[in-house]
């Protein structure tokens, strides 16, 4: 089992010049929490995911601080302030630039040996020479595999 | 004391350890100075250095180090790193904030203030790693900018550490050379930091509170803060409270026990060691030490380490003498004079460079000056010219202190990036009304 076995090629991409809220709409549409950004020659450039906008509409001060945890804090509207500040900025100014690459023909193993050691990412993107997208393994897709009898995985 | 050199390494290959140690000290202070390497990596080379190339043996290097100083700032952290998980700092933030109704001045002074108390207590660095996001939060919802609440801030984080043995590491490492004690600091310091802290409020009025308004709106927001869901522990809450009150009663009965500050502190950080993981497994229990051990600052601690080495080093070859008597010439043996001189050069320098370093090398200066005064006692308000310099020297800019970097840190994430001009600009003069403060202080109070 390789990884372009498993992968899944019907891809929703952001370009990455695109604003944050034009991508974010189409993630919302197609019920994804996670899509790629490919630059000019569909290579992939980053990925921008849902948690990745919020990480940047959650003030910094309080993530890094010692307040990660605030239960005494109302609204005070400043989460609404930052969306507003980023949501039209491009993709480019907040996607995250490394994203879990693996090559066409990885085994299986190799491609969740990757997945499990590379925090924070339960996507793979799948990616040919010159880096161009050819298709994503989510964690899913390879359980997927080990609930059929009839393989090696 | 010169006579253990047979003793000392050979690697020196003949050349003059006086000139050695000194190299070493002042590539070490350059290299700290100009912050592109870890400075307690700079000092434990320049340490290593000082053994390696003869200038004196290990024996001699360890015995340099000032295990008080050590301990009291590991047993504080310790202590620290384990009553500020209970919550206990935001809670008194808030509580102050509310306590003025959400009035944007009011809270810069009761923000101001409770830093000021807490950096006179516990090291000046925690105190503002743990008030400068309530407060950017609590700005966040009046709809002000924050800096003139940080800038407060690192005033009266300064100015508060200056109060106390245990406030500002000067002072414990002060404390620790000229052995005074904890209610030395608190009588003859402690006085005078209100005064100095009014004078920076009043001044903060002028520069930027009559400018500071917030809709009722966003005041009534601030009253929506609750403080009681920021304790987190009250079981922990108690212990460390507890643990505070003996540490700090323990310090001011220190002296007339025979007690060196450092066993309290460190007793006391075993003690709420002990207790804070009260009736958990032993996996928990292992857990929790490791966390807590993980809290403490040993880069700093290193760093002590290796700068007393270095000093002793330099001290070891005479130099720090024949300073003294070159600062004395100059100041034409008049003590006046040198009380004034080390009160200003203290407060310059730290205001431009690391005061620790600094004041680790100003001590043997000033401890071999006591024969020309009339011995020890004789020189103590010397002690607390280098204190009140070098403690409210950081004010000056804002790589004075390391809190004054911390909390620049938090403004640049918060999108309000203090400048270190505007900083200074405002700040400079500030520093030096303070000093002429202390040094009207220290006259009246010693000198005439």
């Amino acid at each position: 089992m390789i990884a372009e076995n498993i992968m899944v090629t019907n891809i929703v991409t952001a370009r990455v010049d695109e604003a944050v809220d034009h991508a974010l709409a189409r993630m919302r549409d197609a019920r994804l929490r996670m899509i790629p950004v490919v630059g000019d020659d569909a290579e992939i450039v980053g990925v921008i995911s849902t948690f990745s906008v919020l990480e940047k509409v959650v003030p910094s001060y309080i993530v890094t601080g010692d307040l990660n945890h605030i239960p005494y804090a109302p609204d005070i509207g400043i989460l609404r302030r930052h969306y507003d500040e980023i949501s039209t900025l491009s993709i480019a100014a907040i996607m995250d630039k490394n994203p879990l690459t693996v090559q066409r023909d990885e085994s299986l193993l190799s491609v969740a040996a990757a997945m499990v050691s590379y925090t924070k990412h339960e996507y793979a993107m799948v990616v040919d020479d010159q880096k161009r997208l050819l298709g994503i393994i989510s964690a899913g897709d390879v359980l997927d595999r080990m609930k059929r009898d009839d393989d090696d995985a | 004391m010169h006579n253990t050199v047979e003793h000392t390494s050979s690697v020196i290959f003949g050349m003059d350890p006086t000139w050695m140690a000194v190299s070493i000290l002042l590539v070490v202070y350059a290299f700290i100075m100009a912050e592109k390497f870890n400075r307690a990596v700079l000092s434990l080379l320049g340490a290593g250095l000082m053994i390696l190339c003869g200038v004196i043996t290990q024996e001699q290097a360890i015995a340099g180090i000032d295990f008080n100083t050590i301990g009291l700032l590991t047993g504080m952290m310790v202590i620290v790193a384990i009553s500020q998980k209970t919550g206990m700092f935001q809670y008194v933030a808030i509580k102050a904030a509310k306590a003025v109704k959400g009035n944007p001045w009011g809270i810069l002074v009761m923000l101001s203030i409770v830093t000021a108390v807490f950096s006179a207590f516990l090291d000046n660095v925690t105190t503002v790693l743990l008030i400068a996001p309530v407060t950017l939060l609590i700005t966040d919802a009046l709809g002000v900018r924050p800096y003139p609440y940080l800038f407060a801030q690192i005033l009266a984080s300064n100015v508060g550490g200056t109060a106390t043995l245990i406030g500002d590491p000067p002072n414990i490492m002060i404390g620790s050379a000229a052995n005074l004690s904890f209610m030395d600091f608190l009588l003859n310091l402690a006085p005078i930091t209100p005064v100095i802290f009014l004078m920076m409020i009043v001044a903060i009025w002028f520069m930027f509170g009559r400018d500071l308004h917030a809709t009722d709106e966003n005041k009534a927001l601030v009253m929506r803060f609750d403080e009681n869901e920021a304790i987190k522990d009250v079981p922990l809450l108690k212990k460390s409270l507890m643990v505070l009150f003996l540490v700090i009663t323990g310090f001011t009965m220190a002296h007339s026990l025979h007690l060196e500050p450092a066993s309290i502190a460190m007793f006391g950080a075993a003690l709420l060691l002990l207790l804070q993981t009260f009736g958990q497994t032993l996996e928990e229990k292992d857990h929790a030490y490791e966390g807590i051990m993980a809290d403490v600052e040993w880069t700093t601690i290193f760093f002590f380490v290796g700068l007393f080495i270095v000093v002793t080093g330099v001290e070891h070859t005479g130099v720090i003498e024949m300073l003294a008597t070159k600062t004395l010439e100059l100041t034409g043996g008049d003590f006046n004079a040198t009380v004034g001189a080390i009160l200003w050069v203290s407060a310059i320098a730290s205001a431009l460079i690391d005061n620790i370093p600094f004041v680790a090398t100003m001590i043997p200066l000033i401890q071999s000056m006591a024969p020309s005064f009339g011995g020890a006692d004789a020189i103590v308000p010397l002690w607390w010219a280098l204190a009140l310099g070098a403690c409210l020297g950081g004010n000056g800019s804002l790589i004075g202190a390391s809190a004054n970097l911390i909390v620049a840190g938090f403004a640049q994430r918060a999108g309000h990036p203090i400048q270190f001009l505007v900083f200074m600009k405002h700040a400079f003069g500030l520093m030096l009304i303070s000093i002429t403060i202390a040094h009207v202080y220290i006259y009246f109070r010693y000198l005439s």
